[in-house]
């Protein structure tokens, strides 16, 4: 087994104006999907973050805030699970609630460091 | 563990939210408290995600208090000094403003605003719908048929008004109660008809307003000073056709009318809450339209079948009706009562005599029961000429089926 990212990226709720009700649904997609995977035992992590974001980049290094005009693009949380291949990890993200926003799941391989 | 939480309990939260922080800050600060509010939301939606809290409510009280000290940091002291706060900051305990009855006081103060006279009906409408029940922009203009933008008009104009008309957050005086009370019922029995008599597809939102309708009368019901044979009459209305929701519509979505409609599939709990509403309700001194349209909406209730419909008592309800509410709509009622009770000649008279440009979108009615005539009458060369003049006037989707489906049996 080895242990993969799925890193979501997407427009943030608050941009999006969702409504309460929506939220609502939202909130409930998310728990069915993240409790299918606790109870399959495949989580090693996962957080969400928070909409502010900061930047430094450039030999100068050039501070910017934003919200930057590419909003669609930001980093909104990732999840840590191990399977057996990418194959396996795509399968579980069919169950992203938020591809009909027009969300994205990106799946990278964590790097292991041999000693 | 528990994998639901309570149906619209995000949009409730978000009414009672709204409604304890204006108590707190003021009604100028409106707009401030609800972007604050929206993003507990978003914070719940992301931190609810692996864990829902074990009592999410208390959850939502906890998050709307530090958004409170927040929001109290951000409105700059000398503003808040200078506006004279109702309570001062300082003076009340924040812990205070989150009882249960502290909570419904500030939603009834909330729904007397949004039903305040200097505000125009659709503004009334927009500003309750928004404010009071958590609809958002998009949802209030499906629910009202209209645009997005022309719903953000309605609410900044309301909201505008609020601050220039110093409309304060308030109950209003003892004196006026039974007058600004009116306005408050009207803007419940609208939300509820927006939702009954619906004219979209969407069938989920109607529900949903008819829901939120029941649900403000209610709150309405609460309070004491507010009890009077109006509100227990409305309340009544509104058990009684909603426990109709169900039957009205076939499961492909097309409009079942009262005769064909499977009576079983009536809900008779909400009918003995609306009978026992209607018992209240006379024990209070005032009329009003509603006693009179719940004892219309009773009698089709209480007929075993459509043909057992006691029409005679439905005709002196709406005789009552145009005398206490005189409009054209109710006259077409009487005549269409009239047909069922085959007094022909009297029909005749006076269908001839409805104006149908006060009829506004409604006008298709009127032909279609002079193609109910024409057919009853045998005629069925007229009947299907009238026929095809409502299906002409007709904007309402499910109307239309209807009535097309009508047509096919005439032939």
């Amino acid at each position: 087994m080895k242990d993969f990212m799925m890193i979501f990226i997407g427009e943030t709720y608050a941009d999006m104006g969702l409504s309460p009700e929506q939220l609502q649904e939202r909130m409930g997609k998310w728990f069915t999907w993240s409790n299918k995977m606790e109870a399959a035992g495949i989580v090693k992590g996962g957080e969400a973050l928070h909409d502010p974001v900061r930047r430094i980049s450039g030999p100068d290094r050039v501070v910017t805030d934003g919200p930057f005009a590419e909003s669609k693009e930001l980093v909104g949380g990732y999840f840590i699970v191990s399977a057996k291949d990418m194959d396996e990890v795509q399968e579980i993200a069919q169950d992203f609630p938020d591809y009909d926003l027009g969300s994205t799941v990106e799946i990278r391989e964590i790097m292991v460091f041999e000693d | 563990m528990d994998s639901q939480v309570v149906d619209h309990l995000f949009r409730h939260q978000y009414g009672k939210m709204i409604a304890v922080l204006t108590n707190f800050f003021g009604l100028s600060h409106l707009e401030l408290i609800e972007d604050a509010v929206q993003d507990t939301f978003v914070k719940a939606t992301q931190q609810w995600r692996k864990q829902i809290p074990e009592n999410p409510e208390a959850w939502f009280i906890k998050s709307a208090k530090n958004r409170t000290i927040d929001l109290l940091r951000k409105v700059k002291a000398d503003q808040l000094r200078s506006e004279k706060l109702a309570h001062g900051a300082a003076s009340i305990h924040l812990n205070d403003l989150f009882l249960d009855h502290e909570i419904e006081d500030s939603q009834l103060r909330m729904i007397f605003v949004a039903c305040h006279p200097e505000l125009a009906p659709d503004e009334q409408l927009a500003f309750a719908l928004k404010t009071i029940s958590g609809f958002s922009l998009k949802e209030i203009a499906a629910a009202l048929l209209t645009k997005e933008e022309t719903i953000k008009k309605r609410l900044s104009r309301a909201r505008k008004k609020v601050v220039e008309k110093k409309i304060r957050f308030e109950f209003p005086d003892k004196a006026q109660i039974p007058t600004r009370l009116q306005g408050v019922l009207r803007v419940i029995y609208l939300i509820f008809n927006e939702g009954f008599h619906s004219t979209k597809r969407e069938a989920l939102i109607d529900r949903e307003l008819c829901g939120e309708a029941l649900r403000l009368n209610q709150l309405v019901l609460k309070k004491e000073m507010l009890r009077s044979g109006s509100s227990y009459a409305l309340f009544g209305l509104l058990c009684f056709h909603a426990s109709r929701l169900e039957s009205k519509l076939s499961e492909d979505g097309q409009l079942i009318d009262l005769e064909s409609q499977d009576r079983s599939l009536w809900h008779f709990p909400l009918i003995k809450v609306g009978n026992d509403a209607m018992n209240k309700a006379v024990t209070y001194p005032d009329q009003s339209i509603y006693h009179l349209e719940a004892a219309i909406a009773a009698e089709h209730l209480k007929a075993k079948s459509f043909k057992d419909t006691n029409w005679r008592a439905i005709l002196e309800h709406y005789k009552k009706l145009q005398k206490l509410n005189p409009s054209e709509l109710n006259r077409l009622n009487i005549i269409i009562v009239l047909l069922q009770l085959q007094k022909y000649e009297l029909v005749l008279g006076q269908l001839s005599t409805i104006d149908e440009s006060q009829l506004n979108q409604r006008a298709y009615l009127l032909w279609a029961t002079w193609a109910d005539f024409h057919f009853k009458m045998d005629d069925k060369k007229s009947a299907l000429k009238y026929m095809d003049k409502a299906l002409e006037t007709v904007n309402n989707t499910l109307e239309k089926h209807y009535l097309l489906q009508k047509r096919n049996d005439y032939l």
